[in-house]
Formats: C-alpha cells, structure tokens, sequence
C-alpha cells in the first residue's frame, strides 16, 4: 500500500506540474496586459468602478454584442452615458452575477441584455468566465458566480487549469495540424466596444454554414430561465428598464436554410415571457437597418459599418419605448 | 453518479481509504462499506429506486435460502419462477410496459378496431437490466445447484449492488463475484496499478473517444436528411466508436476500479472491431451479455444440438431477446435480428468458430486476407448500428438508403480531423495492446519515465478533449 501510495503522490505532484506549466502558459499573457493596463476585462471593469454612477445604458453580452453596439454611436443619438460590458463568450449566469457587481457601483436607466442560446448549453468556456470574475471587487459574488453558476463543474475548473485551458489546448493542438491564420489582436476599443474594421471574405461567406437548428442543440433552458428571471426581478426591484435582443448573422447564414428554428425558438421562448419585451435585430425594421454580409468581421461578429446599423437599432427602440 | 464526474472522484478516494483503513480482517464491516458506498452511489441518482433494489435482493436471498432446504422438484421449480417473475416483472414494467401498450394499440388501429389503454409515465430506473440478470444469475445458479447459497445477507447487498459495475455492467455470474464478498481481499500493488491503468484507458475511451464522436453521431443522425451518403457514411462510423468507447469504457473503468478493492470482474469487450467474422464480434462484444444468454437461454432451448430449423429458431432467439434486452423499442429488435442474419450462414456452414485465435497473433501487421476481413465486419456491424442508433425503424431504412447513392463518393460535409486522428491514435494502440485484456495492460515494458509520460500524455488529452459531458449509453438499458 505504502508503494501504492507513493506512486498517487507522485502522479498527483506531476499533475500538479503539468497544471502550473498550463497556467504559465495561458495565464502569464493575461497576467502582462493586467500589468501593462491594456487586458479588456480589466479595462472594462476598472471603467465601471472609476465613473461610479456615470453610465445610463449597459449592454450585457457575449462578443457579439461587444463588437456590434458602439456607446460613440448610441450615446450621440439618445443623449445618454452607456457603456458595453459585454465580454467574450458571457453565459446567462455570467450575465446575471456581471450586472450584480456592476449595479454595487452604478445606477443605470437601461440594462441592453444580448442573448446568445448557443452559449446557454452545459459547455462553458471557464476561461473568459473566470477571466472576467477574477475582476469583481465582490469576493462573495465571485465565488456565487462560480458555485451557484456552474455547480460542481465550475469549482473543478476553477482549481484545474487543465480543464479550465481546455478549449485553448486544443485549439493549440489543432493549429499543430493546421494552416490556420489567427485574428489580429482586438486592441482597438472604446467604452467597452470593439472596433472591427475587418470585413468577411467572399471565400469565408461561400463557406458560411446556417444558423443553428435549436431542436438539436444542447441549450439548457431550465439554467437560461433561472438566470434570466433573476436578471428580469433584480432590474425590476431597482427600476430599470431591461431590453432583450438577439445580434443579426450575416444575411447569407440566414437564408441558408428554409428552417428557422432558432429564430422560431426565439420567438416562442420570448413569447411566454411576460413584461420583458425581445427585439431580433435580423428583422427589426428591416427596411431601414438592412444588413449585408459586408457588414460582418466572421461568421457572426459584426464589424464596424454593422456595429453602426445595429447601434442605431437599439437607440430607435429605445426612442421607441421612451415615447 | 457518473464515473466522470467531478463527484465520483471525490467519492472514489473516500470510499478507497475507509475500505483499506478498516483492514481485511475485517470482511463483513468491509462489505457493510461497499453496500453503504453502492446505495449512496446509486441513490446520487434517484434515491427512489434503492428500494428497488433492496426488495429485489431481499427476494432473491430468501428465495436461494429457501431452495436450499427444499428438495421437492416441484417446489423448487415453483420458487425459481417466484424469483424469475419478480425480477422480470420489475424490468417488464418499467421497461416495456409503454412499448406493449403502444404494440398493442397500434396492432388493433392496423385492423381497423381501436383500443383505449394509455400509457404510464414510468421513469426507467438506471442499470436495471443489469442488476435483474445479476440477480437472476444467482437464483438460477442455485436452482442447478452449481452454487451454493449464501447465508450472509450483507455480502449478498453489497454483490447485488456493488457500485462499480451495478449500472451498467459487466453483468456478474453470482458464481464469480459472490464469493470474493466472503473471502479476504488482498491490497495487492500490482493489481492495483493495473486497475487504476485499465480505469484510466476506460476514462479515455469514454472522455475523449465517445464522447467526441457523440457530437458528430448525433449532428449527423438528428438532421440526416440534409447530408450526403459520405457524410451519412461518417455518420454511422461516429456512432460505432460512440459506443465502443462509451461501453467498454464503462466496462473498463468498472473493472479497474473493482481491482482496487480487491476484487477480480470478468472481462466485456476483447477488441470487438478485429474481429474477422460476426461470429467472433459476438465473441468479443458485451461478453457477459452474450455468455449469460448462451448459459440461461440458448442451451436451455437445446442450442445448436437439434437440427437445422432448431439452430435458426435458437439462433433468431437468442439475437432478438438481445436486441429486445438493449430497450423497448423496434429499432433493437431488428438491430438484433439482422445480426441474427449475419450469423447464420456461418453456423449452417458451420464456420462460427473458425477464428478463434487473435488476429496477426504475434505479427505487427496482419495479411490482406485479415484487413478484408476485418473491415467487411466493420462494415456490416456499422450497418446494424445504424439501426441501434435511429429514433425508429423507418428511419434507419432511409438512412441506409439514402446512404448508397451516389454522393457516396463524394468528399463529406462533416469531417473533424482532428477527432479522426484521435480515434486513429486509439485504434492504433488498442492493435498494439490486442493481446492484453486491455489495450494498454502491457505497457511495463516500455522505461518507467516513458511509460509516465504515456500515463501523463491520455490525462492530458482527457482534460482538453473533454467533450459535452454525456451519460453512458447504456445507462438507459
């Protein structure tokens, strides 16, 4: 038993080993740009702390909605003061603990909510999750964040890198057998908006595949239906008017395929929930805000001429309600 | 509990330091452990249906008890149907009851009549077909007085229930398990090493293998209509390493960790996709299913001692009640049958038991006769799967059919390198390892570093290429 024993110590401090050597690797670039004050989270929320009570509009969302709603653009139609807190692959649960925090230091009128379903499944990147955790000043929503968020799954993540980097191991893995070319780095930013002037090849849209087919699809509705009815009660007990949309594709992506059943998914989920309303900004006034697949960096991010049209949506709706 | 989940592995270090720290001198506070560990085990899943359990063993202990002081043939016969009704009683109703109803009504909407019985909202409690034939296993042991049986009603619990392999299998015979529960258990370093090894080549094939091809199996089988016949081709061939890496994985891991407390399970699986004919895939695939039907049903039946029509009837039988085993529904049925159809030729001709040895024995590469061998089986046995894994019957006719078309040839839509390569890397350690009772056994004659680097090198690859975390397929039979 003693040998026994001794060999699990020693498997468990190599292990240990490994997991340093991931978090030296992954961790050490976030660690430099916190240092060299240039890491986008960090901006973000140093932002959001510094102007204590400034921001009348916040939009909450994954990258899609950081690279589609410009504050520039927003703030100079509806005179207001909004900020983008949407960060990299932001889950519903994310969402919820992100406005926690950012309601301890500021006071808006509007909460912008981007939902994307895709990421709503029981796969999460606990990276950029973590990431963005790792700057609120509340220690006990940090640590509900990750308990209550993500249960047992996101305490393992927490303390293993391995399993935390994952995603990234195997991307790496991949680029080994792959000519892949990255993006360039995203270092052009203002009030939490990414300005992306890169705009979809012609051979990238040939290659477009249709947006998901939600019967298929792990989205766990019973966890986007906890988080979102906290998020809808927490804006509702402090008065804020909260806005549901959903980001365009490129148009080509939607007219792929006769089945709309993300949309109708939408569409039917939204539906049986009262007082919030929900805006799919594929079709909102179309005739007005109408999309090309120019006006998209990849395959569902928008750059910067689509980032204007779906800023001016959201100030039209907003307009809209105000009347 | 699932086997990979943040929990069982925080539940197997507690369980394995109680086990050893209360000593095996100690045999009967050690079972008490191991059937306190099972229930918690199994009720982290629905506490409900311990009950289930308990009552299914408290019946079959009092019935093994019982057929020990009878001597009238006519008792004993009548107790032995006691034990078979109860247990088959619980899996017929909450297995089939649904499928029987639903049959039954449609064949009476099919002649034109309608019948009004609906069906039940039953929740199928998790490993039941195979703690049902574990159990029976034993009732029917003792009926033939192979096995004598036990007065001691907590190694009893503690068999019935023993939590590595009470969901899904291997299926114990009582004659093999049982009496490890009365004996002293060694810690021994060796075994143990090799357990933890096997559970952690079981760990890969589940984590990395199944569970990768799960994501395309299913993309590809939930929206067939809109692929080519390659991509449909892939389809099926995901699905196969789906659940070749989901069940023996399981079967692994079961069998590993069992080796860490001390006990010896039988082998599942011998490398089922080397197998040059489909006789010896039965061989090699689900081993304790198909030698448990071979003991209790087919040479109860006569087996292949009778003449032609008794070989085929036998034959269809023993293929479809497997099939029917797997779940209550068409599409394993005439899983079961085609396999049935498969194996007949080569028990008329008697051929069933020409491949017998392992393929290559001793050889790196086998000859060409051997690869067209074993890849027409692949093939065939990819057919059957396509019927395992539709929703229903119909289905899978046009999978197959739409399958042979022309875009067969053509390059797939679908066609994740990278989960190819790892799949590739898989077969291509588990050709190597083929002589060992798992792909990997063998591995002490490569130098200690390199062999931890091995160890160190499927850990890492279990971590990053965690998939969506998916429940073992055979949970749900």
């Amino acid at each position: 038993m003693k040998k026994f024993l001794k060999h699990i110590a020693y498997g468990f401090f190599f292990f240990v080993l490994i997991n340093l050597l991931i978090v030296l690797k992954y961790e050490y670039p976030a660690y430099k740009a916190i240092k060299e004050k240039t890491h986008k989270n960090y901006l973000k929320w140093n932002n959001i702390y510094e102007n204590k009570n400034t921001y009348d509009l916040i939009i909450l969302g994954s990258s899609r909605s950081y690279t589609g709603f410009n504050p520039k653009v927003i703030d100079s139609v509806l005179k207001l003061k909004s900020f983008n807190m949407g960060t990299s692959a932001q889950d519903i649960a994310e969402s919820y603990h992100s406005l926690i925090e950012i309601l301890n230091h500021q006071n808006p009128k509007y909460i912008v909510l981007e939902t994307y379903f895709d990421l709503s499944d029981d796969v999460h990147d606990y990276y950029q999750i973590f990431s963005n955790a790792s700057f609120f000043k509340s220690s006990s929503n940090k640590f509900e964040l990750i308990t209550n968020g993500y249960g047992s799954n996101g305490i393992a993540n927490y303390l293993i890198p391995l399993m935390k980097f994952n995603n990234y191991i195997k991307q790496d893995i991949r680029t080994l057998f792959s000519n892949s070319t990255q993006k360039a780095p995203e270092t052009d930013w203002y009030k939490g908006y990414l300005r992306d002037t890169l705009i979809i090849t012609k051979k990238k849209i040939a290659a477009l595949s249709p947006v998901p087919n939600f019967d298929n699809t792990p989205f766990n509705k019973e966890r986007f239906n906890t988080f979102f009815n906290k998020i809808n009660e927490l804006t509702k007990s402090k008065g804020i008017k909260l806005i549901v949309l959903r980001t365009p594709y490129p148009p080509t992506r939607l007219k792929l395929d006769d089945n709309t059943d993300e949309e109708s998914f939408y569409k039917k989920y939204f539906k049986n929930i009262k007082d919030v309303k929900y805006y799919d900004l594929n079709h909102y006034k179309a005739d007005i805000f109408k999309y090309r697949d120019e006006d998209f960096s990849d395959h569902h991010h928008a750059n910067l001429t689509g980032a204007n049209k779906i800023s001016l949506q959201l100030s039209d709706i907003i307009k809209n309600q105000s009347n | 509990m699932l086997f990979n989940s943040i929990e069982f592995f925080i539940f197997l270090p507690i369980v394995f330091a109680i086990y050893w720290l209360i000593g095996n001198n100690r045999i009967k506070q050690q079972n008490l452990l191991i059937a306190i560990a099972s229930y918690v085990f199994y009720g982290w899943w629905d506490w409900r249906f311990l009950f289930l359990i308990l009552f299914s063993s408290v019946v079959d202990y009092t019935i093994g008890l019982k057929l020990k002081s009878e001597d009238k043939p006519s008792k004993r016969k009548a107790l032995l149907w006691v034990s078979i009704c109860v247990n088959l009683g619980f899996l017929g109703f909450f297995k089939y009851y649904n499928f029987f109803v639903d049959s039954l009504v449609d064949s009476f909407t099919f002649f034109g009549s309608e019948l009004s019985i609906s069906t039940l909202n039953i929740i199928l409690p998790v490993g039941i077909s195979f703690y049902t034939f574990q159990t029976l296993s034993y009732t029917i042991d003792v009926y033939n007085k192979k096995l004598e049986p036990t007065k001691d009603f907590l190694a009893f619990m503690a068999f019935v229930s023993f939590f590595p392999q009470l969901v899904a299998g291997p299926i114990e015979r009582a004659t093999n398990l049982l009496p490890q529960f009365h004996v002293k258990r060694e810690f021994v370093y060796k075994n143990a090493v090799d357990g933890l090894r096997q559970a952690l080549w079981g760990l890969f094939k589940k984590v990395v293998i199944a569970d990768n091809c799960a994501t395309y199996a299913n993309m590809i089988f939930n929206n067939q209509e809109d692929y080519s016949g390659s991509t449909l081709l892939m389809g099926a061939f995901f699905f196969a390493f789906q659940i070749y890496g989901d069940f023996s994985g399981y079967s692994d891991i079961a069998i590993g960790i069992s080796r860490l407390f001390g006990f010896n399970l039988k082998r599942n699986f011998a490398f089922p996709y080397f197998s040059r004919d489909i006789a010896e895939f039965w061989r090699r695939w689900h081993i304790s299913l198909s030698t448990w039907f071979r003991d209790y049903l087919y040479i109860p039946l006569g087996g292949s001692r009778g003449g032609t029509k008794m070989k085929v009837r036998n034959t269809f039988i023993i293929f479809i009640v497997s099939g029917f085993w797997h779940g209550a529904n068409w599409t394993f049925v005439v899983w079961g049958a085609l396999n049935a159809i498969y194996f007949l030729p080569l028990l008329l001709l008697n051929k069933n038991r020409v491949n017998t040895n392992l393929v290559a024995e001793g050889k790196y590469l086998p000859t060409i006769r051997e690869v067209f061998q074993m890849a027409t089986t692949f093939f065939i046995t990819l057919i059957a799967w396509i019927f395992f894994r539709a929703d229903n019957v119909t289905n899978a006719f046009v999978y197959i059919k739409d399958m042979f078309t022309t875009s067969l040839f053509t390059t797939p839509e679908i066609l994740p390198f990278t989960i190819l390569g790892l799949v590739a890397f898989f077969t291509f350690i588990e050709w190597l390892g083929r002589s060992g009772e798992y792909a990997i056994e063998k591995v002490d004659f490569m130098k200690r570093p390199v062999r931890w680097c091995f160890y160190f090198l499927l850990v890492v690859l279990i971590f990053s290429f965690t998939g969506e975390q998916q429940e073992f397929i055979y949970f749900q039979f």
